[in-house]
């Protein structure tokens, strides 16, 4: 058990983390979008580079924020039956999803979305408009980097509800109502 | 006898006009040669998803095979821009007889070959006109800061002369234009820019120079093709053949049709046609652009300077036939 | 028969209460794999790199940024409580305010998700703070916050600009006075409701210490600024100065500002707007990649050429026509998203449309109509899970079911009003 927890704890600081990183680049591309609209005006001056890095911080954006919403129970559920649910029966529904859902999913998106971002490295892949930016790999390779963290965070679904099993833990304090004000 | 069944991606949504036509052309035309040996499944953009992913697909074997244009892939594999349309360069009969007799076939199957895929021209628009503005065009410095949707090689052409080249998503250009959040737009011709609704919004539509002759690819997965029978793979070239040309007279006829309905109901379009001083200026930034892409490959130069030397050849005999004739038709009205 | 089969499965799965998003890519790959193998899912990555560059979706993170700020410093808030004391003692004033407010946002953008989850977050804690019933307030929300679909600019009549081959012009024009109505019906709705059952919405209580041409004045005066915010995002549409997604960003850094202003800034404040602000973006987008995997089995496995050829079956004549076709749109909107049905149904429709001498302008808002009332439609619509994802845990997913029903009825109504009567609403039903 005492490995389980510490596992727990690890896995949960790597959803943590993607959440940091998701949260930064959501600033920047808001700072990112805005001065894209006042350069234009001010002073008549469009960049390609910077239109594009708006997508770029955008899919990190969303990328890395499900891993982190998966640790916040940040995702929606139709919890017409689950609300009612005993902390046991929850735990066996998470376990069960993350395990025949969640990392399954993730598995197939990282092992196509590797190929996808390797490809892309060989072939030295940049934008294909004037001014745009250079190795198209770097975002490629966001893909199966969200979906690694997706597996792990799944992994750390199951992990929680083996504590939820065990009496340590309890589903209430996860609610995503709470990260969400 | 064995039958085939080829998956295709097009780049393009289901159903739309001109481009996505010769496809179902093309399928059509090889289930019957074939007398039901070979089928083609079309999937649209809608399907798959990916209409600019239609390279890496058909590279990979998703797809047997697909139905793009070749300068989406530049930033993938830079000489593949040379294969749609130059600016300044060839029209659409003049660069078929490069494809077919003049070397560009083969030029272009070696960019292809090394990422395992045969490339053929597949249908062409013609000379596409050169865009919808809100104001009129009187000199370079009307260019100086004007935003434009523009892609690609024509985009840093233009550039060169101070336009800012901007990004739109296509669902969004209507309302951008319509709100100055963009001063022009360049999309085909008036078959396809009808259905956008640009003549609503903009009076000056300007003549073509940047892409005259607009090829669409067919492309080809090599193993698939290597599966092939002999007299299958015949029938498949037979047919985008055919489709590629029936693509190009399909284009003249919807671009006549929509152009007396555009001057009919919107008498506010008036056609106007840049002044010298900006073509002359474009015309040397085009230079320059090529000689600099000349320098960076090998085989970039090669295909430029095989263009450039056909486009000098071929250009001198439509001088004579096609240019004399319309000349003269221009006089005698 | 595979597509169908797994839709069955999935609805089932659903009701286990594990995250959506999840079931229905988990339910995709095993019905993927059974079906197509393994290699199927080597599209994935082209169909996440296309929602990665799909530049209209970046205004949803941008305008979910702009409403959690708002929330925090709490101008919205005012901008609501406000709204509802300009309505006076008025029994639902809150909803009628949600409902302009909704309005407003549906006018500045396309993107249900943002504007279901800014209401959500904006007026729902507001709205329950006040003694709302639940039902109303999530059906208010869920029903104004959708309103961005027909009310331009929306992405349902871009795309089916697309695909019926109309100027997008054209049918944003074409939809404003159906959009109009829609929001006059709801807040007809509202006033209707209060009259026979005023503890459902009760008026916010007067207070008696300040006059009530002071309170006028006050409510006013707190209206300007965050009205001002919307007037810029609006305004930076209307006069092009930027484009839909780029106007989010105005107003996410806008509402930065405002709170520099009465003195709610702080870098934590923005840190955890930021926080927030991911959490549903994530949300949204998850639900987004699920769907597309599972909507890629359900074509792959020819479920979408099954559909075509049920579709072909539809009986000729034009007012049949018009039914039918709006009953598929509608019945397939409860399974599956607006643009499936855009480019799936609606190609294997427009050419039937067009031959019986349909107004195709006339369609395309039918169309669009329906297709916003799909967001609605429980189990799958969008617009429940959206603001389920933001909503306190007390309200269950049967509260904003029900609360939406009485909503979905308007919408129909509106749908029958333009079918029977196309020139109230300045169209024809032929050429
Ligand atoms: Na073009
Ligand atoms: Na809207």
């Amino acid at each position: 058990m005492r490995w389980i927890i510490r596992l727990d704890e690890c896995l949960a600081w790597l959803s943590r983390l993607c959440g940091w990183i998701a949260c930064l680049a959501m600033i920047l591309m808001a700072a990112n979008v805005f001065y894209d609209v006042v350069a234009r005006y001010a002073f008549n001056d469009v960049s390609i580079a910077l239109q594009e890095m708006e997508w770029h911080l955008y899919s990190v954006v969303f990328l890395l924020g499900i891993p982190y919403a998966l640790r916040t129970d940040g995702h929606v559920r139709v919890d017409v039956f689950y609300t009612n649910w005993s902390q046991k029966r929850k735990a066996w529904t998470n376990l069960i999803g993350a395990i025949l859902f969640v990392i399954p999913f993730a598995y197939l998106i990282a092992n196509y979305g590797y190929s996808y971002a390797v490809d892309a490295y060989q072939m030295g892949e940049g934008s294909g408009d004037p001014g745009g930016l250079p190795h198209r790999w770097v975002i490629k390779s966001v893909i199966p980097v969200s979906a690694f963290f997706m597996g792990t965070a799944g992994l750390n679904m199951v992990t929680y509800a083996i504590r939820v099993l065990a009496g340590d833990r309890q589903y209430e304090g996860e609610h995503s109502a709470g990260g969400l004000a | 006898q064995d039958k085939f069944t080829l998956r295709l991606a097009e780049t393009w949504g289901p159903n739309f006009p001109i481009f996505g036509d010769t496809t179902k052309r093309f399928a059509e035309t090889v289930n019957k040669m074939s007398d039901g040996r070979l089928t083609v499944r079309i999937d649209s953009a809608n399907k798959h998803k990916a209409p600019l992913g239609v390279f890496d697909m058909v590279k990979a074997g998703q797809y047997d095979m697909g139905h793009s244009a070749s300068y989406y892939w530049k930033g993938k594999v830079p000489e593949t821009l040379f294969f749609t349309s130059m600016p300044f360069g060839m029209n659409a009969m003049e660069q078929y007889a490069w494809f077919y007799h003049g070397g560009g076939m083969e030029l272009m199957q070696e960019v292809y070959g090394p990422h395992n895929m045969l490339s053929f021209p597949g249908g062409n628009t013609g000379v596409q006109m050169g865009g919808w503005f809100r104001k009129e065009i009187k000199s370079l410095d009307d260019l100086k800061g004007l935003k434009m949707r523009i892609p690609g090689f024509a985009g840093e052409v233009f550039a060169e002369v101070g336009v800012n080249p901007t990004n739109i998503a296509p669902g969004e250009l209507y309302t951008a234009l319509e709100r100055n959040t963009i001063d022009a737009v360049e999309w085909v011709g008036p078959a396809l820019d009808l259905r956008l609704g640009f003549q609503q919004i903009a009076d000056y539509y300007y003549t073509g120079w940047h892409e005259p002759a607009t090829e669409l690819q067919f492309l080809i997965n090599k193993r698939v093709w290597d599966r092939l029978p002999a007299d299958l793979q015949e029938i498949m070239r037979v047919a985008m053949r055919t489709a590629s040309y029936d693509m190009l007279v399909h284009s003249q006829h919807a671009n006549a049709e929509a152009w007396a309905n555009i001057k009919q109901e919107y008498p506010n379009v008036q056609i106007k046609r840049f002044p010298d001083d900006i073509f002359q200026a474009m015309y040397e930034a085009n230079k320059k652009l090529l000689k600099e892409a000349a320098s960076e490959s090998e085989m970039a130069a090669k295909i430029i300077d095989s263009q450039q030397n056909y486009l000098e050849q071929s250009r001198a005999y439509s001088d004579i036939s096609e240019r004399a004739y319309l000349n003269t038709m221009a006089e005698v009205e | 028969m595979i597509g169908m089969i797994m839709f069955g499965v999935a609805l089932v799965m659903l009701m286990f209460g594990f995250p959506v998003a999840f079931t229905f890519g988990g339910v995709a790959l095993f019905f993927g794999i059974y079906a197509e193998g393994m290699d199927l899912f080597a599209f994935m990555p082209f169909r996440i790199m296309s929602v990665m560059q799909n530049t209209v979706l970046m205004a949803v993170p941008l305008f979910i940024f702009m409403g959690v700020v708002l929330q925090r410093t709490r101008l919205a808030e005012q901008l609501l409580t406000s709204m509802g004391r300009l309505f006076g003692g008025l029994p639902g004033g809150l909803a009628i305010s949600t409902i302009l407010v909704g309005a407003l946002l549906a006018a500045s953008t396309g993107v249900v998700g943002a504007s279901v989850v800014a209401m959500g977050l904006i007026s729902l804690p507001v709205m329950l703070a006040h003694k709302y019933d639940k039902r109303l307030a999530t059906g208010t929300i869920c029903a104004s916050g959708t309103l961005g679909q027909i009310v331009p600019p929306s992405i349902i009549l871009i795309i089916l600009g697309d695909v019926l081959g109309l100027p997008v012009g054209d049918l944003f024009k074409a939809a404003v006075m159906p959009g109009v109505v829609l929001i006059g019906l709801y807040i007809l709705y509202i006033l209707i409701l209060t009259r026979f059952k005023p503890e459902t919405a009760p008026a916010m209580p007067a207070d008696d210490s300040i006059s009530r041409g002071k309170e006028i004045r006050d409510a006013l005066l707190t209206i300007i600024p965050p009205l001002a915010l919307i007037v810029v995002v609006l305004g930076s549409i209307f006069t092009g100065i930027a484009t839909p997604t780029e106007s989010s960003a105005l107003g996410g850094v806008g509402a930065v500002v405002l709170a520099l202003i009465y003195r709610q800034f702080s870098f934590k404040m923005v840190w955890g707007a930021a926080k927030d602000t991911v959490s549903v973006t994530a949300m949204v987008f998850a639900i987004l990649i699920g769907a597309t995997a599972f909507s890629m089995v359900f074509s792959y496995t020819g479920g979408d050429y099954l559909l075509e050829e049920w579709l072909m079956m539809l009986p000729g004549e034009q007012w049949g026509f018009i039914i039918l076709a709006m009953l598929v749109i509608l019945i397939l909107g409860f399974f599956i998203d607006f643009v499936e049905i855009s480019f799936i149904i609606v190609p294997i429709l427009a050419p039937v449309a067009e031959a019986m001498g349909i107004n195709m302008l006339w369609f395309a808002i039918l169309i669009a109509m329906n297709l916003q009332t799909s967001f609605l439609t429980p189990p799958f619509g969008f617009s429940l899970f959206y603001l389920k994802g933001v909503a306190p845990p007390d309200v269950r997913t049967t509260d904003i079911y029900k609360g939406i029903l009485p909503f979905i009825l308007i919408q129909i109504l509106v749908l029958a009003l333009i079918v029977i009567f196309p020139e109230w609403f300045g169209m024809s039903a032929t050429y």
